[in-house]
């Protein structure tokens, strides 16, 4: 699984990638045809490498802090990795609280990547002049819908700030469960935001909708192929977040695998080291690398599910469901952006019925074990996907083995089937068009990818594109 | 998985809209938009994802944190291909 034998080894120095580029290389065949696209993502491969020797107690706090963009989640597919290797149950109050985390991780992270990140494409158009196709251009026409954004993100990082006890790299949660449970002051500092949040929510559906319509034309070239799903799904084949077990179902809406334990993903799932790309490329096993191509995140998780658990998502995702007619599930990359708001609707309403619940401020959140299992796996669905913690200890808790599998990793060659599809269309002659590389920006936007934190301008992917002939000649590149 | 590298908020650029400011990485200077944390002050620091500056962390967790940064970088490794070699296979 690991790319260990590769002599090529290099030193990253985190601050390098405060610089790097999302590269992206299109090649064309003989006739000029696009062949193949590839997405290049830098992704950090040493940390894994770097737990082992760690004691897994040590890991939620770990993994959350290297991680910036969702720490939450890291947070609790550690925790519950832990709660693995402790194989204790633990107490139901520290897991309603859990969940309440991961739904603030859901809604900070979807706000930013709806109001900041993607309504300037839906907005302001994929052809407007890119000195104004961003945030600053938004701002002109439409400052209080992206102050409400804003309020919106606020709300998810303020539920993460309360039960993490005001830091984001917190080791809140732990193995066994939860440090602290929540108080009366804090129980009701979350609710006064949920009316206003909803709120919000609904007028973003709203303009949602109203972008699917205006670029009716433009979405079958956003990444519109079938692929397989993958994400969690409850018991009763309910849509899940925290819990439940790995559903994984084809792009015509056939099941082929359902509630299977998180424990046995790598039954499942395949990863292979690509050359190209420091990222693990994982496929469906049983299917091979090609068409075990899979996507999660808020596309899978509303293809894969049976129903919502809230009454106003559901009705949304009625409304989603017919976008991909009877039987098959809607395998078209730029409703993406519509299942994330569908998937804010849900936090909202879901976190309003977790405030309700009758055990969420009941005292007791934590149980003690030693280690119970040499090995332990924690899944949650992070903003972007199924995440999973894999951890192997020995008797006393120290990392002999860590395996992360990623969201964007497991996306990845999905963006590259969606960059392709993009080329295809919008690919004049040998050249490199803005129009292209706008088009190219959009759809891996749709993914939403956790690329190197710092490495864009406000808003603005930093790109470069490269277009090879058959032979490997480069005959066109653009950076920006 | 994407790496939260702190950085120390240089300068505010008070009265531009987005609000915008000026984030120091080790030397690199960024500029980025602070609308999701208006109140942070000069000498803060700050995680930035995607130009936009999500949350403020505090002086030791920052300090931390780049220390973890300096242990992984001399005691791991990254496996893979630098920039340069990639360059040349594909």
């Amino acid at each position: 699984m690991d790319k260990t034998n590769d002599t090529r080894t290099i030193v990253i120095d985190p601050v390098t990638r405060i610089e790097g580029h999302a590269k992206i290389t299109i090649r064309l065949d003989e006739n000029g045809r696009v062949a193949d696209a590839r997405f290049h993502v830098n992704e950090f491969r040493g940390f894994e490498k770097f737990c082992e020797g760690r004691l897994v107690w040590e890991m939620p706090g770990l993994t959350s802090r290297i991680c910036g963009i969702c720490p939450a989640s890291h947070l609790i597919a550690s925790a519950k990795a832990g709660d693995d290797i402790l194989a204790i149950q633990i107490p139901e109050t520290a897991e309603l609280l859990r969940r309440v985390l991961m739904l603030g991780q859901w809604i900070q992270s979807h706000a930013l990547s709806f109001f900041h990140l993607s309504a300037p494409d839906f907005l302001l158009g994929f052809d407007a002049d890119p000195a104004t196709r961003n945030l600053f251009g938004l701002l002109a026409n439409n400052k209080e819908f992206l102050r409400k954004g804003i309020r919106l993100r606020k709300f998810g990082q303020e539920i993460i700030a309360i039960l993490g006890g005001r830091r984001i790299h917190t080791p809140w949660a732990v193995a066994g469960g939860v440090r602290d449970p929540m108080s009366n002051e804090e129980h009701a500092a979350i609710a006064a935001w949920l009316p206003e949040a909803k709120a919000t929510v609904l007028e973003a559906i709203d303009v949602m909708k109203s972008v699917n319509d205006r670029y009716r034309k433009e979405i079958p070239n956003f990444g519109n192929f079938r692929s397989l799903y993958v994400g969690l799904v409850a018991e009763d084949g309910s849509f899940e977040y925290y819990g439940g077990g790995i559903r994984v179902m084809d792009g015509m809406g056939n099941t082929l695998a359902d509630r299977v334990p998180p424990r046995e993903y790598a039954r499942l799932f395949e990863e292979k080291s690509e050359e190209w790309t420091y990222l693990k490329v994982p496929y469906y096993k049983s299917f091979g690398p090609a068409e075990g191509m899979y996507r999660v995140g808020p596309l899978a998780r509303l293809n894969i599910c049976d129903r919502m658990g809230t009454p106003l998502a559901e009705a949304e995702r009625r409304t989603f469901r017919q976008l991909a007619g009877e039987q098959e599930t809607v395998n078209n990359a730029f409703f993406y952006h519509y299942a994330r708001t569908i998937e804010m609707l849900f936090a909202v309403e879901e976190v309003e019925r977790l405030l309700g619940h009758p055990l969420i401020r009941g005292l007791h959140v934590r149980a003690r074990a030693m280690i119970n299992s040499m090995s332990g796996v924690g899944a949650c669905e992070a903003p972007r996907g199924t995440l999973f913690h894999h951890y192997e200890v020995d008797e006393n808790g120290v990392l002999q083995k860590v395996n992360l599998l990623i969201a964007t990793a497991q996306n990845n060659s999905a963006m590259n089937r969606t960059v392709r599809q993009l080329a295809a269309r919008y690919l004049d002659g040998k050249e490199v068009t803005e129009g292209l590389l706008n088009r190219i920006e959009a759809g891996i936007r749709c993914y939403d990818p956790c690329l190197s934190c710092s490495t864009h301008a406000a808003g603005s992917m930093a790109l470069h594109v490269v277009l090879e002939s058959a032979d490997g000649t480069i005959l066109d590149e653009r950076k920006r | 998985m994407c790496l939260a590298v702190p950085g120390k908020l240089v300068r505010r650029e008070d009265g531009s809209d987005p609000l915008m400011g000026t984030v120091n990485f080790g030397g690199i200077l960024k500029n980025v938009c602070l609308d999701w944390i208006p109140d942070v002050r000069v000498g803060e620091y700050v995680i930035v994802h995607v130009g936009f500056a999500i949350s403020k962390v505090n002086e030791s967790e920052a300090l931390q944190t780049l220390q973890l940064f300096k242990d992984m970088q001399s005691g791991s490794h990254v496996s893979g291909k630098s920039e340069a070699v990639q360059r040349k296979t594909t």
